[in-house]
């Protein structure tokens, strides 16, 4: 990231930098952020986006990754920094409105302006393919007849998966008779489903599709596509605010922005999302896009903000 | 897929193939030569290449990258005594002191050889026998790993050169530095002092280039100088040979299985591997007495050990769509950008592909040696520069490997500090490599304890009890630990 302010003040100093406004942005390469490390599903994305990302803007764009506290690292860096629109960070649900409220991060929610959201996937429950459960109501009965023998999995304590196992276990009321083992990452995790040491995680789709697996139900408003049979959390009594998880991710800058910078940067976004490059992309990599414009994804990750807060409280994280 | 096997040739024969294959292995030894510069970060720097191949060159190029980059960090670990990975740290234990005794070029030599062959022998073992040994990883779970690393940190005892008991210290210090940063079970932040930086923890990495190669750094500008010793001599890599090998196979042999067996499970990784293995050969070896002074069995227990790792991670990537570590991880990722779903049935439904991927991996690790031997002449005329020199591009090679991985300043603090704690911990007597054990199997070590610990409702006798891998991994760590005990009684005995 810094290895961006080495170049961007080298190339300043031998132009001269002229006045910097509003009309000229950009006038020097922007710096998208993954906040996890290179090769994860965060970082793909960020690749995948960058180059039409660029074209839209007219620009150079690089992607650097700052890994590690489950993405909080690299947003507690660039909160503190210059809202120039020259840095944003690619930060999910988790990074921007679970994190800040269960650790003791210097950001929340009002360090940022929102740019756009690009992505949200829905996630499922499920199990292995040789495993007995066929529905929810079968998991219910078996953990209630033989409390403390069942185990769930999730890739790290206050990760999506966790909150996925946390919102389903606890909207049906037997999440206190059964034990969580947290993995780092999702792949320790399915391999433990595989094995057998776990019984139930939760992750997104293309995550499932990589073992032998069977989804019991999916956190959605309606349900999915790929899997027309498996009910929606709310179909099988989950009520709100825990049915109304939901991961999604989208680009931040600090707070502050100027909003003729906060429009071109939206307007890019909207234009690299919709390319037919980024829609092959995200066909392959199995992301579900979902554009929202500034003033919209702002509402949205605030509203969202507000609803995770009574779910972390729901499910006593 | 062997019948594949034809078209998967025709692939690797195509121009693009060549050339990942001889580019991405150059890449890797080079980057993995760079002090700072691990496996993860070569591949995750060759990644946005791969966006635009196709299938299995995108697969092979990612492949040349991490398999040379092991390779690459025995380079700058026996010739500089900075490993240029983790994975090279159990390296320099005999590495430099053969370099500094001059034969560097022979210490690069019986590198390069165990690199190659440990290698070789992964690829062999993925091709013929992956679907068995992903069984095997799914044999592994927290409380058998945990059991085996226990093992591992009983190499603690083996790599301290001088006192037992300023290893077993310097261990702890790893180990408490490794449990820096978020608990890995419930999430809360320790010893952050609400200072962000440190959620993460310490960075490995500046922390293995601080109190190897920087602390180096220091000693040598703290000795006076006409005390300060000639800087290594090397005119290129000399290979061993066949006769020296004579005694010498059964712990290549031992090494590689070694290897190959901690690759398959995921959650180890190559730095794990070297070290259990350099513990393995110090106990067993029939040179055992001259480890840490530049024995060659030391050099070929680490390196055949972390190269034969690259075979065995694949065997869980591939066979079950489980990646191994993060470098395994970037190749699932990339295998799934390109349209393909890893998985169970990953090799059945993409025959060609994977055909061109293995035998591709064969031929990487064939490369190595000559490659090898071409880049390291390189190093040879930037050796022979003045000590003073050296030491400031040492420095200054590492500060930009560290700097460039993360672009957070704060891990160059922390390779400053680490420096200049190793320092005086060196002054002291204390060895250094036990800190990197602890810090390296620390947090896995952890992890898995309590891991083990939900699964069987808080009893550790549990652990044996209904897990009989654990116990005989147990019982193994117990026999290493007392062996020395035993020997010195047995000594003493026929002394009498």
């Amino acid at each position: 990231m810094k290895f961006h302010h080495l170049i961007a003040g080298v190339l300043g100093a031998a132009m001269a930098a002229t006045s910097a406004s509003a009309q000229d942005f950009p006038e020097r390469p922007i710096n998208l952020i993954a906040p996890f490390n290179a090769g994860g599903g965060t970082d793909l994305l960020l690749r995948g986006l960058a180059p039409h990302f660029a074209e839209a803007i007219g620009g150079d764009v690089f992607v650097s990754n700052m890994a590690g506290g489950s993405g909080t690292v690299a947003a507690s860096a660039l909160q503190g920094q210059r809202p120039d629109g020259y840095q944003m960070a690619y930060m999910s649900v988790t990074v921007s409105t679970i994190q800040p409220q269960i650790k003791n991060v210097p950001y929340g929610l009002d360090s940022w302006t929102p740019i756009c959201s690009v992505a949200a996937s829905p996630t499922l429950l499920f199990v292995s393919n040789d495993s007995p459960f066929q529905s929810v109501d079968d998991v219910v009965a078996a953990v209630k007849a033989e409390p403390g023998k069942y185990v769930f999995g999730s890739s790290g304590p206050g990760a999506i998966t966790h909150l996925t196992m946390v919102s389903a276990f606890a909207g049906l009321g037997i999440i206190d008779d059964m034990k969580h083992l947290p993995f780092q990452g999702s792949g320790p995790a399915i391999k433990e489903l595989t094995a057998g040491n776990i019984q139930f995680f939760g992750d997104t789709e293309i995550l499932m599709k990589r073992g032998d697996f069977r989804p019991l139900m999916v956190f959605n408003e309606k349900r999915i596509e790929g899997f027309p049979d498996v009910p929606t959390a709310a179909e099988v009594g989950i009520e709100a605010p825990l049915n109304e998880l939901y991961l999604w991710g989208g680009l931040f800058a600090p707070a502050g922005l100027e909003p003729e910078v906060t429009a071109t940067l939206e307007a890019a976004c909207e234009k690299a999302v919709a390319s037919d490059g980024f829609k092959e992309f995200a066909a392959n990599s199995g992301t579900v896009i979902k554009y929202r414009g500034a003033a919209e994804f702002d509402a949205f990750y605030r509203a969202q903000y507000e609803a995770n807060s009574k779910l972390i409280e729901a499910a006593g994280l | 897929m062997l019948s594949a096997l034809p078209d998967a040739i025709g692939i690797l024969l195509s121009f693009e193939g060549l050339s990942v294959l001889v580019l991405g292995t150059v890449l890797g030894i080079v980057l993995g030569a760079m002090p700072g510069i691990g496996s993860t970060v070569a591949v995750a720097i060759v990644l946005p290449f791969t966006l635009t191949m196709s299938q299995a060159p995108a697969i092979i190029l990612l492949l040349a990258v991490y398999a040379g980059s092991v390779y690459g960090g025995s380079i700058a670990a026996i010739l500089i005594n900075t490993p240029g990975t983790p994975q090279s740290a159990a390296t320099c234990l005999d590495g430099y002191p053969m370099a500094k005794r001059g034969d560097a070029g022979l210490a690069l030599g019986w590198a390069t050889i165990a690199s190659v062959i440990g290698g070789l022998a992964s690829a062999v073992v993925l091709i013929f026998a992956a679907p068995q040994l992903a069984a095997v990883a799914l044999e592994f779970g927290p409380i058998e790993t945990f059991a085996l690393i226990l093992l591992g940190m009983t190499c603690i005892v083996s790599v301290s050169t001088g006192s037992v008991v300023k290893g077993l210290m310097a261990g702890m210090i790893g180990i408490f530095l490794s449990t820096v940063g978020g608990d890995p079970i419930l999430g809360e932040m320790r010893f952050t002092f609400d200072n962000w930086q440190l959620f993460a923890g310490f960075n490995l990495l500046a922390v293995v280039i601080g109190v190897f190669a920087l602390s180096e750094v220091f000693v040598r500008a703290s000795a006076p100088v006409s005390k300060v010793s000639e800087l290594v001599a090397f005119k290129g890599i000399v290979l061993p040979g066949w006769s020296l090998w004579k005694g010498r196979l059964r712990n290549l042999g031992k090494s590689v299985l070694i290897g190959n067996v901690i690759g398959v499970l995921p959650g180890t990784g190559a730095a794990t591997a070297a070290f259990i293995s350099y513990a393995e050969g110090r106990r067993s070896s029939p040179n055992r007495e001259r480890f840490g002074k530049g024995e060659p069995d030391g050099i070929v227990s680490s390196e055949a050990a972390n190269n034969a790792v690259t075979g065995g991670a694949l065997v869980p990537t591939m066979a079950l769509g489980i990646p191994g570590d993060a470098i395994t991880a970037v190749m699932l990722a990339t295998l799934t950008l390109h349209g393909i779903t890893p998985g169970p049935k990953l090799v059945d439904d993409n025959p060609t592909l994977i055909a061109a991927i293995f035998a591709g991996f064969f031929i990487i690790n064939l490369l190595l040696l000559p490659l090898g031997m071409l880049l390291s002449r390189v190093a040879a005329p930037i050796l022979r520069v003045r000590e003073a020199f050296m030491m400031t591009a040492i420095v200054i090679l590492c500060a930009l490997g560290i700097y460039f991985v993360r672009g957070n300043p704060f891990d160059l603090l922390v390779m400053g500090g680490a420096g200049l704690v190793g320092f005086l911990l060196r002054r002291q007597g204390f060895p250094m490599a036990p800190l990197v054990i602890g810090m390296v199997l620390g947090p896995t070590l952890e992890l898995t304890l309590r891991q083990g610990l939900i699964l069987t409702d808080g009893s550790f006798l549990a652990f044996f009890t209904g897990h009989p891998i654990a116990l005989v991994l147990a019982l193994a760590a117990l026999l290493a630990l007392s062996l020395p005990l035993l020997r010195v009684l047995r000594a003493g005995k026929t002394h009498e």
